[in-house]
């Protein structure tokens, strides 16, 4: 996973990214800031319970975008686990196909579908 | 145990200094710092197991959040800190429930002192406001606490901590609604909570107003049925303070006690049906000139959680706590990450997108249906909002 997150760190516009799975354990990080490994786990922990009460709700969601001024955290849950990307940059539908046209095949190659 | 921690001070400087210090104790521990008084309103301010907060903040006075703030989190330690050691300040800042007051530190020696004081409240597990602290208190069966809560037909929120993890399980009306700890919800989480250091852990209880999301539907006999747990102990209940201590007994659960157990909950009364409640329409609103986009409902709440109105809103209670929820997680990731709250969020489904769109003063939240909705309709209700009062 060290690899894919050494290429994802390269994207352009990323801040930061982690992958976190289903059991809670950070599988892989990256930060080109001074986010902790920690921090990156708690918030994909939490955008985790917002897409699972939205469940709840009877609203499923498995991605979201997160604005926060100019900086955007984007995160998709998919079977395996939750993949959060922090960007210095603001996402529209355009720039979340080319993220994850850029990383599903990096994780894909870890062996994670992020589908 | 000190693992959480949020400074609330309109000080960067002092702040980030006592950040730095507080990790020198403990590297792993998180410490979050938040500046603006109306913000930290809206944190969850249970998962902090310290809070450091000025008593007088930028356009709020301290000690009344102090008050506000202790009341959601009665078992978090309150350290307030001053600019100047007024006895009037200190009295007040320990009637409103600080567990310690200290001058603002300001050489390296007045930090060692202000840390020594901060270790020392976890240390010994004393404290001075009304609650015993959890740091001392003994484990209790989690089974026995479910039960209690069940038959007694309560809502409430029991924070649990085992030896390894931390999670919540959320008991609406005697019934068991909703469990997650980091990485797992719902009733997978429940079934690995209650075998967590075999049954015996530290617990927190806090009572619910607004009923959680749902993500079990499973009653809860059948859940500790399933677990084989249900009648394993008899227990020995005692209340001190907030907190609930249970000393599971080791004989035989008495006949008395199983009958308790199996007797049927009290029943609650039936929730509502769904109804589609009509508040005033948004839509008729005068301001601004973009109409507003094809939806299958929005509304809009307050800070403090209030629906305030909303259009096609089925279960305006469920409405408003679950924008009130999604608002509160996105401010801890507002708070780790060190920005502002957001503004806008996209949650993206099969059947369903939703947007909120926030400010200082409220949450706008839109339902729209997948199959016809694209990026300019929900740009368009972006705009709409911005163009409305939040």
């Amino acid at each position: 996973m060290n690899k894919a997150f050494e290429k994802i760190a390269l994207i352009e516009g990323i801040i930061a990214a982690a992958f976190v799975a289903d059991g809670g354990n950070l599988l892989g990080w990256c930060a080109n800031s001074v986010i902790s490994p920690e921090n990156l786990a708690f918030i994909a922990q939490t955008c985790r319970s917002v897409l699972s009460a939205s469940s709840a709700e009877q609203r499923a969601a498995h991605t979201g975008i997160v604005s926060f001024g100019n900086k955007t955290l984007v995160f998709r849950e998919s079977e395996p686990g939750i993949f959060m990307a922090y960007l210095d940059s603001p996402v529209d539908e355009g720039v979340l196909r080319w993220l994850f046209g850029q990383v599903t095949p990096l994780l894909a190659e870890e062996g994670v579908k992020l589908e | 145990m000190l693992r959480q921690a949020l400074i609330l001070s309109s000080h960067r400087e002092y702040a980030q200094t006592m950040r730095n210090e507080l990790l020198k104790l403990d590297a792993k521990m998180l410490v979050n710092v938040e500046t603006d008084g109306v913000r930290a309103m809206q944190l969850a301010p249970q998962q902090y197991d310290l809070i450091l907060l000025d008593a007088t903040l930028d356009l709020m006075d301290g000690l009344q959040l102090l008050q506000f703030i202790k009341n959601q989190s009665p078992a978090t330690k309150f350290v307030v800190v001053s600019d100047a050691s007024e006895e009037g300040a200190r009295a007040l800042a320990y009637q409103n429930g600080a567990d310690f007051f200290i001058e603002r530190p300001r050489t390296p020696e007045s930090y060692d002192l202000a840390l020594q004081a901060i270790q020392g409240l976890f240390k010994t597990g004393t404290v001075t406001g009304p609650l015993p602290s959890d740091v001392g208190a003994p484990p209790v069966s989690l089974v026995d606490i479910l039960q209690m809560h069940c038959l007694s037909g309560d809502s409430i929120l029991l924070m649990v901590k085992g030896s390894q993890h931390s999670g919540d399980i959320f008991i609406y009306r005697g019934e068991v609604f909703h469990a997650q700890y980091p990485g797992r919800g719902g009733e997978n989480a429940f079934r690995e909570m209650i075998r967590w250091d075999n049954g015996r852990v530290r617990i927190k209880t806090i009572k619910l107003t607004q009923a959680p999301p749902r993500t079990i539907e499973t009653p809860y006999r059948q859940l500790l049925d399933a677990a084989g747990l249900a009648e394993d102990m008899t227990p020995q209940i005692e209340q001190q303070g907030g907190d609930l201590f249970v000393v599971a007994s080791e004989t035989t659960p008495s006949t008395a006690a199983l009958a308790v157990i199996n007797e049927a909950p009290p029943r609650d009364p039936p929730p509502p049906p769904a109804s589609n409640i009509f508040f005033p329409d948004p839509a008729l609103s005068p301001r601004g000139n973009t109409p507003l986009p094809r939806m299958n409902s929005h509304w809009r709440v307050t800070l403090t959680g209030e629906l305030l109105e909303g259009s096609q809103v089925a279960e305006p209670d469920r409405c408003a706590f679950i924008t009130t929820f999604i608002y509160r997680k996105m401010a801890d990731v507002a708070v780790a990450l060190e920005v502002d709250y957001f503004n806008e969020m996209t949650l993206l489904g099969p059947h369903l997108q939703q947007v909120l769109v926030a400010d200082n003063l409220g949450v706008r939240h839109g339902v729209f249906d997948a199959p016809w909705t694209n990026e300019t309709m929900r740009a368009q209700y972006v705009k709409w909002c911005c163009e409305q009062s939040l």
